[in-house]
Parts: C-alpha cells; sequence; structure tokens
C-alpha cells in the first residue's frame, strides 16, 4: 500500500512539474455563434492552432455591439485578446482608447488588404471580411426577382415583408438607401429614407433584431422578401431553400468586419500571430469558400461562382456605397429618435 | 382554561454590549453598502456626468423630459407594471385563500401547480407565450382555422402579450405574499360572522378583504416591482413597438454606449418604483387607522 502510494505521489509530481512548461500559449476569441461558429472553427481556428500551438477559447458570447459595450465597460480589458467587429466599432474603439492600434510590422497581412477598406475600418481594425445588404426574397413566392429596394413597398409584398430594428446595422442602411433613390443622400439629408421606409413599415409584418430571427421568417414562408446580409444569404441558398438574392439596381452598401484588439488584452503577440494568420491568402480563400463572404484581399483565388455573387475586387467595392462611418456613429441616437417617431409609430 | 405564563428570570443579556449587537447586521449591510448602495451612488453620479465635455451637466435629464419617446416609455412602463399587479393580485387572491384555509392532500397539489411555473426560466415561459401569441401561433391558428376571424388578431407585440406574459412570470411570487398574509386572518371570525347570519359575500366584504389588505399591498407592490423592472418578457413579447425603460435602458448601454442617458433612465425607473412603494405603504396605514378607529368607536 505504501509503495502504491510512492509511486502515485512521484507520479502526480512528475505531472506536474512536466505540465507547466509544456502547457501551450492561450488566446481568446469572441465571435458569433451559429453556423460563423462552425465555419470559423473548421477554416481559421483548427489550421492556426495546428501551425502554432496556441490553444484558442472560443468565446461565441454576445453580438458585436455588446462585445464593445464590455470592452468600453471594462477599459480594455473584457478577457477576451480578439474580437470580432464592424469597421464602426473599429472607429468608435479607437476614438475612446480601449482598441489597440495594429501595424504591418508586426501584422504584415494587413499590407495585402485593399486600402480602401482599411482606411475604412481605420487604425485599430484589421477588415477580415466583407458583406454587403443583399435583397434575400422566396423564389417560390414571387413570380419576377426583384431588382430593385422599391420591391419592398410594393403591394405584392403587404404583410410579407420583416424589418430590422433599429439595433441592427442594416435598418440604417436601408434608411440610407432609400434616401439616395428619393433624392436625399447617405448622411446629411435622410429624411426621404425614413419616409419611404415607413411605407414599408406599414406593410411590414414587424421588426426583428438578430439575423437568426430574421432568418427564420423567410425559411417558414411567413415573410417573402426582406433585406438580409450577403453571407447568410448564400448560406440559406446553399442550404437547398427556395430563396435567392441579389444587389439591387440602385446599389448597396457593404458591411465591413474586422478583428480587434482590446488595449488591455492578455495575450496581445499571440493575438496579432491569430490576425495575421486569419489575413493570410490561404486563410482568406478558406474563409471566402466557408463563410460565402467577401475579402478585403484583391489577390485572393476562389471559386467563380463566389466571385459572381461576392466584393472580391476593386471594382466590385467601388461599385458599393460607402458612407462616412464616424458620422454615421455620432449621428446614430438621433437617428434612432427619428427611427422610433417616423418608422415604428407607422408600423401595423 | 389553564394559562401558563412563562417568566424570564431577569434582564435578556443577549445583545447587551453596544458593539456586538451590530455583529450579526455586518455582513448584510456590508453586501448592501458595497454591492447596492455604492453602485446605485455612482449610476446617480453618472447621470450628471456628460461625455461630450467630460463634465457635470443636466443634457441627459433634459434630453429624457424633452425627446418625448423616454417620457412615452415612462408612461408605457407605469401602465404595463399597474395591470401587471392588478392582474397578478387579483388572480392570486383565490388561489392564496384556498392555500391557508384548506388543510387537505390537495392543498400540496395546489401549492405545486401554483409554484410550478418558477420551474421553468422566465425565458423558456416568454418564448412559450409567444408561440401561443404570435400572428402564426396557436390562438390565431385555431381562430383562423375554426373561420371565426379572417386575419390575425394582433395578440403579441403590444401592451397586451406583455401583461399576459409577465402575469404569468409575478403570479406565483403574489400567491406566496397573499397566502402568508390570509393565514395571519383569524378564520374564527369568517365563522362568527356566518353564525351571526352574514351571508357569504358579505364576510368577504366586510372582513376577509379589509383584513388582507397588507397582503394585498404588498402583493401589489411585489408584483408593480418585478413588472418594472423585467427585461426579458417586455424584450421577446413587446418587440421594437412597445419598449419600456427596462428594454431602453439596455438599448442605451450595449447599442448607443450613452450610460449618462442610461443611468437617468434607471434614476426614473427607481423613482417609480420609490414613489409606488410609498404611496402602498401610506395607503397601508391609512387603511389599519380607519379600521382601528371603526374597531376603537364599536368598543
Amino acid at each position: 500500500m505504501g509503495r502504491t502510494r510512492l509511486i502515485f505521489t512521484v507520479s502526480a509530481f512528475a505531472v506536474a512539474a512536466l505540465a507547466t512548461p509544456l502547457r501551450a500559449e492561450t488566446l481568446v476569441v469572441n465571435s458569433y455563434g451559429g453556423p460563423y461558429e462552425a465555419i470559423i472553427r473548421k477554416a481559421i481556428i483548427e489550421p492556426f492552432a495546428q501551425r502554432t500551438g496556441i490553444d484558442v477559447i472560443y468565446d461565441p458570447v454576445g453580438s458585436a455591439s455588446q462585445d464593445y459595450a464590455k470592452i468600453k465597460a471594462t477599459g480594455g480589458r473584457p478577457g477576451f485578446d480578439v474580437v470580432v467587429m464592424t469597421a464602426s466599432q473599429s472607429l468608435q474603439g479607437c476614438k475612446d482608447g480601449v482598441l489597440e492600434k495594429l501595424d504591418a510590422n508586426s501584422i504584415p497581412n494587413l499590407a495585402k488588404l485593399s486600402r480602401r477598406l482599411t482606411e475604412t475600418a481605420g487604425p485599430c481594425g484589421a477588415v477580415h471580411e466583407v458583406q454587403y445588404m443583399s435583397l434575400l426574397y422566396r423564389t417560390d413566392k414571387l413570380a419576377t426577382p426583384p431588382v430593385s429596394w422599391s420591391a419592398l413597398a410594393s403591394s405584392d409584398l403587404a404583410g410579407r415583408v420583416v424589418l430590422p430594428t433599429f439595433q441592427n446595422t442594416m435598418a440604417i442602411y436601408l434608411v440610407e438607401m432609400f434616401s439616395l433613390m428619393n433624392g436625399g443622400d447617405l448622411v446629411d439629408n435622410l429624411a426621404p429614407g425614413f419616409r419611404a421606409v415607413a411605407v414599408i413599415a406599414k406593410q411590414s409584418i414587424g421588426f426583428e433584431q438578430s439575423s437568426a430571427i430574421l432568418e427564420s421568417y423567410i425559411k417558414d414562408g411567413t415573410v417573402w422578401a426582406m433585406p438580409f446580409w450577403s453571407g447568410r444569404a448564400q448560406l440559406l441558398v446553399d442550404s437547398g431553400l427556395s430563396v435567392d438574392y441579389v444587389k439591387p439596381k440602385e446599389g448597396t452598401i457593404p458591411l465591413v468586419a474586422t478583428l480587434n484588439i482590446p488595449i488591455g488584452a492578455e495575450h496581445k503577440d499571440a493575438a496579432r500571430k491569430f490576425i495575421d494568420f486569419f489575413l493570410e491568402k490561404t486563410s482568406q480563400e478558406a474563409w471566402v469558400g466557408g463563410y460565402k463572404v467577401g475579402s478585403a484581399r484583391t489577390d485572393i483565388d476562389v471559386p467563380a461562382a463566389v466571385k459572381a455573387r461576392q466584393i472580391t475586387s476593386d471594382a466590385d467595392l467601388n461599385s458599393l456605397h460607402l458612407p462616412n462611418l464616424t458620422t454615421v456613429a455620432e449621428r446614430l441616437p438621433k437617428w434612432a429618435e427619428q427611427w422610433e417617431r417616423d418608422v415604428v409609430a407607422h408600423a401595423n | 382554561m389553564t394559562i401558563i405564563a412563562l417568566e424570564m428570570p431577569g434582564k435578556p443579556r443577549v445583545f447587551a454590549r453596544g458593539w456586538i449587537r451590530f455583529l450579526g447586521l455586518s455582513p448584510a449591510t456590508c453586501l448592501l453598502v458595497f454591492f447596492f448602495a455604492l453602485p446605485m451612488g455612482m449610476m446617480i453620479g453618472m447621470s450628471f456626468h456628460n461625455p461630450s465635455s467630460q463634465g457635470v451637466s443636466l443634457l441627459s435629464y433634459s434630453r429624457f423630459f424633452t425627446d418625448g419617446l423616454s417620457l412615452l416609455g415612462f408612461w408605457r412602463t407605469t401602465l404595463m407594471s399597474s395591470l401587471v399587479a392588478i392582474s397578478a393580485t387579483l388572480l392570486a387572491y383565490p388561489v392564496a385563500y384556498y392555500l391557508a384555509r384548506s388543510r387537505g392532500r390537495w392543498r400540496s397539489i395546489v401549492f405545486a401547480i401554483a409554484l410550478a411555473p418558477e420551474l421553468a426560466g422566465v425565458v423558456l415561459r416568454t418564448y412559450g407565450w409567444l408561440i401561443i401569441l404570435e400572428d402564426r401561433g396557436f390562438i390565431n391558428d385555431v381562430l383562423l382555422h375554426a373561420g371565426l376571424i379572417s386575419s390575425p388578431l394582433p395578440l403579441s407585440k403590444n401592451l397586451f402579450a406583455v401583461v399576459i406574459g409577465l402575469t404569468h412570470v409575478v403570479l406565483p411570487f403574489a400567491i406566496l405574499s397573499l397566502t402568508t398574509s390570509i393565514q395571519g386572518i383569524d378564520d374564527n371570525l369568517e365563522r362568527a360572522a356566518q353564525i351571526l347570519g352574514a351571508p357569504r359575500h358579505a364576510v368577504v366584504w366586510h372582513i376577509l378583504l379589509p383584513l388582507s389588505v397588507p397582503g394585498l399591498i404588498s402583493s401589489f407592490l411585489l408584483s408593480f416591482t418585478m413588472a418594472a423592472s423585467a427585461y426579458a418578457t417586455p424584450a421577446l413579447l413587446g418587440g421594437a413597438s412597445f419598449k419600456v425603460l427596462a428594454t431602453m435602458i439596455s438599448e442605451q448601454v450595449l447599442f448607443y454606449i450613452d450610460w449618462s442617458f442610461a443611468a437617468v433612465m434607471a434614476n426614473a425607473l427607481l423613482i417609480l418604483m420609490l414613489v409606488i412603494s410609498y404611496a402602498g405603504v401610506r395607503f397601508e396605514a391609512g387603511c389599519r387607522q380607519k379600521y382601528q378607529s371603526v374597531a376603537g368607536g364599536m368598543k
């Protein structure tokens, strides 16, 4: 008995002594759940862990705005090292001093990104994907595919449209697009846009914030058309559902997604390695192929089907309307009040 | 009847020494100071913060009273919480009376059924109501299939849905609160009145209800404060069309990152609850005084 105990004790000390030097570096990545999580694990996290030996803890809790609120509330120490947010939050976080500035010396692949998109996200955000607001519709319900955003206001879609809440970026993008179409502009004169979206609200079934719930309405046939991000729209098409999506003739606005490092992150070196890995040509090809989104790298090789529908070139980028995101962020609270008064109040 | 008088051998010495008497209170006091009073003070301070100038200002208060939407949220919260408190108290009273007065096997079953909703989380129960109330939910489906309506009734994303959902959430608490209160009413009073020829409704109206006022008030206040501070149920069943202070605070904190304005809204919610609680306590004291004077006059 005594010998067994001795062997057990020595073994336990040996394991403990060896485990410390062999313990891998850990990186906490905060992003989204659902299909996003499955794809990022396969396309990015697993290959990254294999190559670097860094353990990645994936934290899918919270939306980008909740994550940003957490970063701000903790003074840049939210408990994760890399976070997926948007260009708008990258700019705000840089201004507030809660996000780390990124440069090509420590993240060489930053130099390979489109300059226009890099400037859009500012010095604290590494653009790792680009989607655009598309018009998603049921192919089995609409006789002819819609070609314009105005289709959402047509009587054929009465009671068959759902709108995003103002907390979803698509809401303000929709107002901006309708503003452009009705004599206004992207930032300074949104009144025509609010008026036009109020007309759609009258025939909508209501408002929803999360993409997952918006998606469920079109899946079960309650809704026949709605604005939706192109990447997730493509995933729905690929799932075999009777849906398709278009980039309407008036154009659209992109959603520029970024990787960010909170200023007080514990593992900054590992975070920079992760971002550089994500921006590598092969990683971007895997990500674009997997999540069906566009890339800020224009030198990647992607399937023709993806190239045809996503943002993969400078020409694609130039076809999009890009509002000044700093101004948008500043005016958002005012527009939120206007949305409540002019749009939500007119809904059924 | 034998009366046994219990006499104590002397003056009680349990909490005789000065500071020792406060020792038992210190854990709860520390907890309340650090996790309630201090954050509450910080929140009040934050409401006077001007994010643009980094100074002190009344800007957020001025916005609260002038933008129209915040006051609308405030009135919605008051109306919603009042309706929930009234519905929960009315629904809880008969159940509480049964639980307080019955002794049989059924009492345990009714008690378990009354508390059963608490076994499922609030979000789960709220989603359940969403499935029942939404346009293509259970009720509308049945009515549409039966040919009783031609288009779905607006049962969700409005005040009606939120009141239904929240009443379900707070009902067990109202039942518990009222049961304790009714148990404290001597049932001999009811029997005596009935023996003297009072009909049942007169017993309820002149004896049971007046003596239940403290329980009714505490049930109302508990339900009101729980409803006013609830977030998940108004967010899910009220949606974008029916925003209350709790959901508006969440938006300001998480989406607009305007903590000063969120603090103003939170203060407004706090003041609303304090005013209602104070009014409830005063009302109860008034009722007690009235019945004492009536009882005094009858002597």
